[in-house]
Parts: structure tokens; sequence; C-alpha cells
């Protein structure tokens, strides 16, 4: 496997991962920003815990993603059912907490990071290999248990505060419950992709973990689609990738590219690229073997973009 | 004590500037409906635009003229994409139109960040700042500048007629009773659109001469300033409570002080953090404001 390939298809699964994160908390209505915090901190726990303690690549990889829920329970506490606004503003307040304490603490190696993080095994090509087949583990994992939860009565709550968050609380469903829920899953998978990410890199900056990095999980997620988790699986390999394929000249302006589509896709198509209803439709042609069947009406007309 | 009182008249003109930001944020979320993440970004672009034609020209004037014109244009640009977005309120939430400014934002500084001085942050001349004449006020290790003093004074005459044109004029009668109530601001005949629209001059307007002030103030910008402010008027207005002109007056001067106190005893980077601790842990044991939402709950 080239270098090239590996990066590209490791850093897909990372933003596969980090898009979800924000999607899960989104189901609510909530941009949890904080994920990227979480992936910061467990990035630079990982490399820390097997620089100087040799911990083995599992250990770090369930410390940091325990201590990444961990932290997001803890904040979910106050913020679980909190309004979108407060929530995004937590989430960028500790980034830029992370990032400060990063850059002026000596053994996080200041601004310039942290280098020479440990192969899981000592080929190089078998240590891409072994590395692309974990991310990708992780990442159907996550998917798979994303998809059970769109489908269960948590799920259907969640859309229902979404749509009408008093609608929600009369049929008995608690806000702050499912928030704190969804906000500690999300940091927890910010927190297991922070540690994925350090092994890929072998080196982490503060650069790394900047309001760029939330632009582009934002525009795969709103791109793609919000309202299910399938528009970030579309969406992350192509936007990750296509500046890639442009001229060097062009590759600056990624971030330009990357706002300019999501001011577009906001403005044609709010709901995204894929919607909840396309989704239905398409597994209604799967179960019915092509026989036309009209989708189940939604509970409401949001709920169902 | 010479450092508290040096640092105190420091953050009031800091704080004047949170101020003139948070009130039009307030304005635009409570009249035009939206939460405009990026407004001190467009901020931030003025002073760029302001600085090319200082740098162009040599003439001072045109500079705030730039300055000034170019904040109201961005906003009336931007206006026709939120109400795009506003008249689809039936199946699109509020929260579209922060990931709307986000975009805008990210678009805005990373343009910043390419092209003017070459990514470099920029200085403004000495004839802009006045920082060639020395202090205006000098005892002891109390220096007060020019800038403070003018951005003070201003901050101070245009949150006046600011508050002046809201509670005392007939436009500004209107911006409240649609922050009130649209739908039946709608009924008594006042135009939601036409008032819209006006809000957003307004509050270009506000920004193109917070730009200016900033200008003065600082003496110099870059980029990422603009997403720096972004967060904090963010946060004013949240511990204010969303919609709220009076607490955004009250918590803007406050955070002016305290980052000035904090800076004062602090090194750079760590004074700007503990200001965010702060601001975190108010949030956070606060997450609807210290002053009360001005908006329902179900409208955010």
């Amino acid at each position: 496997m080239t270098l090239t390939l590996f990066y590209y298809l490791a850093i897909t699964a990372i933003y596969i991962l980090m898009s979800w994160s924000v999607y899960l908390p989104y189901r609510i209505g909530q941009l949890h920003f904080m994920t990227v915090a979480n992936m910061a901190i467990s990035a630079y726990f990982s490399a820390l815990m097997t620089i100087h303690f040799s911990w083995p690549f599992p250990l770090v990889l369930l410390a940091g993603t325990l201590l990444g829920a961990l932290t997001g329970f803890a904040v979910s506490t106050a913020v679980g059912d909190a309004p979108c606004f407060a929530v995004v503003i937590v989430g960028f307040t500790f980034i830029y907490l992370t990032k400060t304490v990063i850059e002026n603490v000596e053994i996080f190696g200041g601004p310039l990071g942290i280098f020479n993080i440990p192969k899981i095994i000592n080929s190089s090509s078998g240590n891409r290999i072994l590395l692309i087949i974990i991310v990708y583990f992780f990442v159907f994992l996550t998917g798979f248990f994303i998809n059970r939860f769109d489908r269960s009565k948590l799920g259907r709550a969640a859309s229902t505060i979404f749509v009408d968050r008093n609608i929600a609380v009369s049929f008995g469903v608690n806000p702050k419950k499912i928030g704190m829920f969804l906000q500690t899953w999300s940091s927890a998978i910010g927190g297991m992709s922070g540690v994925l990410y350090a092994f890929i890199m072998r080196g982490i900056s503060p650069n790394h973990f900047t309001f760029n990095f939330i632009g582009i999980c934002m525009t795969i997620l709103f791109v793609g689609g919000y309202s299910t988790m399938w528009g970030t699986l579309l969406a992350a390999p192509i936007l990750w990738g296509f500046p890639l394929i442009l001229p060097e000249s062009l590759q600056a302006w990624n971030i330009v590219i990357y706002g300019i589509l999501l001011v577009i896709i906001l403005l044609l198509k709010p709901e995204g690229i894929i919607t909840r209803v396309m989704v239905q439709r398409v597994e209604n042609i799967r179960l019915f073997s092509g026989k036309k069947v009209t989708p189940k009406s939604p509970s409401n007309k949001k709920a169902a973009q | 004590m010479n450092v508290l009182t040096a640092q105190f008249f420091n953050g009031l003109a800091i704080g004047s500037i949170y101020v003139l930001l948070a009130t039009g944020f307030n304005l635009l979320l409570l009249v035009a409906r939206i939460i405009h993440f990026a407004f001190p970004v467009a901020v931030v672009f003025s002073m760029y635009i302001s600085w090319i034609l200082i740098t162009l020209t040599g003439n001072v004037l045109a500079g705030i003229a730039g300055g000034i014109v170019s904040a109201v244009l961005i906003n009336m640009l931007t206006a026709p994409m939120f109400q795009h977005i506003m008249n689809k309120r039936e199946s699109v939430d509020i929260n579209t139109t922060m990931v709307l400014s986000m975009g805008l934002g990210m678009i805005i500084t990373d343009i910043l960040s390419h092209t003017f001085n070459q990514g470099f942050p920029i200085a403004f001349p000495d004839t802009l700042t006045g920082n060639d004449k020395g202090a205006l006020i000098s005892s002891g290790l109390i220096s007060i500048s020019r800038g403070q003093i003018l951005t003070l004074a201003v901050g101070v005459v245009f949150v006046v007629i600011l508050f002046q044109l809201l509670y005392k004029s007939r436009i500004g009668r209107a911006f409240r009773a649609i922050a009130e109530d649209p739908n039946e601001a709608k009924l008594v005949g006042i135009p939601l659109l036409k008032t819209g629209l006006k809000s957003y001059a307004l509050t270009g307007l506000l920004g193109g001469v917070t730009a200016v002030l900033m200008s003065v103030l600082l003496g110099s910008a870059s980029a990422g300033l603009g997403d720096q402010l972004g967060h904090k008027v963010l946060a004013v207005s949240i511990i204010a409570g969303l919609g709220n002109l009076t607490g955004g007056l009250i918590v803007g001067l406050l955070l002016g002080i305290l980052e000035a106190l904090i800076q004062g005893y602090f090194a750079g980077s760590w004074s700007n953090a503990i200001s965010f601790a702060v601001m975190l842990i108010v949030i956070l044991a606060k997450p609807r404001g210290i002053f009360g939402l001005k908006l329902r709950f179900q409208e955010i």
C-alpha cells in the first residue's frame, strides 16, 4: 500500500468518525464541537502514554476513548439540554483552552507538538495495513451502533426533540438524558479518533485540531445530509479527497472551497444530499423486492428530511 | 494600584468594542432572527479594507470611509442568503443560519489569511492610531492613549444613540415589535422584510464604526482575530442572555475589564485562556444566561 493511499484511506476514516461524532448530538439539534477538543486531548494522552510509559496500543485506545467519554459526560451534566448556541460556544471554548495548554506546557511539545509515536508493529507496510484494518473496523462498529440507534425508540425520541422539544417532553421524553447520552457518545468517538489519528500520523501538533477541522467536519455533515448517518459516508471520501486532485496552487484554498460548498448546499438543499426520506425509499425497495411502496409518513416534516 | 487603574481604563475601551459587537449581533438576532456568528469576522474584514485604502491612498479618511462602507456592503450582500433560509422556516431551524454564518466566516477568514499582506498580520499607520503623539494622559505607570479615549467616547455615544433609536424612534419600535412577536408585528402592518433589511444596514454601520475603532485601539489585525472575536461576542451574548441588549452592554464591559486586568498580571496567551475559562464556567453554570433570554426557547 502506497503512503498516499494509506493517508487518503486513513484520514477519510477519521473524518467519517468525527463527522458522525458531530452528527449524533445534532440529532437533537446540538452542534457539539467539543468532540474536536476530546480528539486533541486523547491524541496527546495516547502519544505521551506510549512514548513515556510504553503503554500498548489497545490499552491507549481504550483509555483514550474512556477519557473522551468521561470529559464529555462531565460537561454534558451542565449542557445536556442546553440550546445549540450554548453547546457551540462551550465546544469552541474547550478547543481554545486545550490548544492554549498544549502550546504553552513543555511536556506537550509546544507549537511543534509530539513526534515519533511508535508503530503498532515494526514493519512499515504491515503497520499501515494493520492500521487501515483497525480504523475501518471501528468505522464499521460505530456505524453499526449509530444505525441501531437511529432505528431505536431512543433515536425516534431524539428526532422528536429536534422537531419540537415541548412535544417530546409531553410524550415523556427526557431531553437532558438523551442530550447527555449523545454528547458522551460523541466525545467517546472524538477520543477514539484522537488516538487513531495519533497512530496514523505518528506525530501531532496543535495545528491539527483547529477551527478549520470543525469546518471540514461540518461541511461533510451538512453537504452529505445531517438527517441520516449515510450522508457522511458519501461526502467524507469525496470532500476530503477532491482537494488532493486539484492543482497545487488551488489546494491551499481548500477551506474557501469547503466554505463555498457549505453555503451553496445550505441555500439550495439545506437538508443535504442524502435525506431520511431517500434512505427510507431505498430500504422499502430492498424490503419489498421492487414493489412500489409509499414510504411511511414521517411524524413530521423536519424529521423526514 | 497604578497598574490596576491603567488596566481598568484599557478594559473599558476594549469592553466598549465588545458592547458594540454584541449589540449588533443581538440586533440581528432579534429583528432578522439570525445567529450571525460571522458578524465580527466581517468587521475584521472591514479593518483589512481600511488598511488597504490607507496604504494605497495614504489618506486616513478614505480608509475610515472604506471600512464603514465595506461593513455595510457585506451585511447587505449576505442578507438575501439569510432571508432565503428564513423563508423556509417551516422546514429549517434557526441553527441553519448559524451554520451558514460559520460557512461565510470560514470563507472570509481563509481569504484574509491567504491574500492580504501575504497572510501576515497587518499594522495600521500612526496617522490613524495616533501612537506617534504619545499618551494623552500619563501619570506614573498610568498611561491612557488617544485610541483608548476615542474608543470609549465613540462607543458610549453610539450605544446611547442606538438605545435612543431603539426605544424612542418609530423604526426602533418596529424592531422591538418584531423581536417581541413577528406574527403580531406583521398583523399591525410592520413590513418584516423591509424592517429586517434596515436592521442589516444598521448593524453593518455599527460593524463599520467598530472596525475603525478597533483599528485605532489595537493598531493591528490578523486573519484569526475575527474567529476569536466571534467566540467572545457569542459568549458575551449567551452570558447576558441571547437577545438581551442591556445584558450585553453590562457583560461586554465586564469582559473587557476582566480581560484587561488579567493581561496586567499574566502572559499574553494565558490571559486569553483565563478569560475564556471564566466565560466557560459561567456558561456551564447558566447556559441560558444571567439576565434571561429575550427569545422563546423554541425559537432557538
